[in-house]
């Protein structure tokens, strides 16, 4: 029989074993007193770290952290300032812009519209297949681990529409919802293959969230106002300025 | 209040405990959260939405962390050469008598390294899987597991001699 080394009791202590693993330990615990004294060891310390530090989880967070968090948001309705940025770099910007958009209506839209996540109807780029179908359903609040399209911020429109911004291996971008259809307003390079959960969003995101800053009546939905304009068909509201 | 704000008023308190793990000490250990918000606040458009909001703000607690740990130690460097009499044995004291304060527990966790400290908090107190941890210490597998055993014996050991 395979010998029960720490590395292994303590994945079984902390519920990493799969059902072979754990087997073998329990089996070895029952055979052998030396091992069951070192793993109820374990589930002692366990035991100790959980009643000491439990209660600190449980207390009431000090006045002083809840403020930090309160007053950072107070100046965002009124309109954060924004840094005045030289003409030529928003042209820079405005260049990327175009030449990413006349990339992607080559790569996207031309061999097969039907296929590709846009579609130039009545002259506005509009989104299809997936992309759709993720701006239309999916929660950003509930999303899958590994779904192709990620929604980011889902926000009111200055002329009342409701927007999202998605993000996805090809393409990061906002949509509006425009009748049936979601409107793509703006596009940007996606954020590649799929990326870890804990990794930080690349620069590419930062200028969909800044282009969403500037079209936003108002704060983001937060998720039940999410869910709330999903389950009401992510209807327009008046225009607030 | 926006959604970042939310969730993060929501992780408050696990993170005030995340915090106490690292910096076993109380009054350090709220301070070490404040820094950590500051930092979080300043760099929030950094965090992708959609993504583990604990575990972004988990690293930053750590990091804040470590270079707290690192600014002690070069302050040591500095004062220790030159003051080996009066205001040493005073420090000393100091230590020796908040240490008897403490709590057994804190005091176990302060006898560990900085390394194994911060895997024990994140899996046995926070309840992080083996995989999340090391991703988010940016560590193997391998690494994470012989810190986390090691500690676990030393701190076994601490606390079942008292």
């Amino acid at each position: 029989m395979m010998a029960i080394d720490d590395d292994m009791l303590m994945a079984f202590v902390d519920g990493e074993l799969d059902d072979i693993g754990r087997a073998r330990v329990e089996r070895a615990v029952a055979q052998d007193p030396a091992l069951r004294r070192r793993l109820e060891e374990q589930q002692r310390l366990r035991d100790r770290l959980s009643a000491h530090y439990g209660p600190i989880a449980e207390e009431e967070v000090p006045e002083r952290f809840r403020s930090m968090l309160e007053t950072n948001v107070l100046p965002f309705p009124a309109a954060p300032p924004r840094p005045a940025r030289p003409l030529w770099q928003t042209l820079t910007a405005l260049a990327a812009t175009l030449v990413l958009g006349l990339l992607v209506g080559r790569t996207l839209l031309a061999p097969a519209p039907a296929a590709g996540p846009f579609a130039v109807e009545g002259g506005a780029m509009v989104a299809r297949g997936d992309l759709a179908e993720a701006l239309e359903t999916q929660l950003a609040s509930a999303q899958a681990q590994g779904a192709a399209t990620r929604i980011g911020v889902t926000f009111v429109h200055n002329d009342g529409r409701t927007c999202r911004t998605f993000d996805s291996q090809a393409a990061a971008g906002i949509a509006c919802r425009t009748g049936a259809d979601w409107q793509v307003l703006m596009t940007a390079a996606g954020s590649g293959p799929q990326r870890s959960d804990y990794r930080q969003a690349g620069s590419e995101n930062l200028l969909v969230q800044q282009a969403a800053q500037e079209m936003m009546a108002g704060e983001p939905h937060d998720d039940a106002a999410e869910r709330r304009a999903r389950d009401s068909g992510w209807r327009s509201s008046t225009p607030r300025r | 209040m926006q959604a970042f704000e939310r969730e993060l008023l929501t992780l408050l308190p696990r993170l005030r405990r995340f915090a106490r793990a690292l910096a076993y000490d109380a009054a350090d250990a709220d301070d070490l959260l404040q820094v950590a918000l500051e930092r979080a606040l300043k760099a929030r458009e950094q965090w992708a939405p959609g993504t583990r909001l604990d575990a972004w703000m988990m690293r930053i607690v750590r990091n804040c962390w470590i270079d707290e740990v690192r600014s002690r130690a070069r302050r040591a460097r500095t004062f220790a050469p030159e003051e080996d009499g009066e205001m040493v044995g005073v420090d000393m004291l100091d230590q020796i008598e908040a240490k008897a304060e403490m709590h057994a527990v804190d005091r176990a966790m302060a006898s560990l390294t900085p390394e194994q400290r911060e895997v024990i908090a994140l899996v046995l107190v926070e309840g992080l899987a083996y995989r999340e941890a090391a991703e988010l210490l940016d560590i193997p597998m391998g690494t994470l597991t012989s810190r986390l055993t090691r500690g676990r014996q030393a701190l076994v050991q601490l606390l079942e001699a008292a």
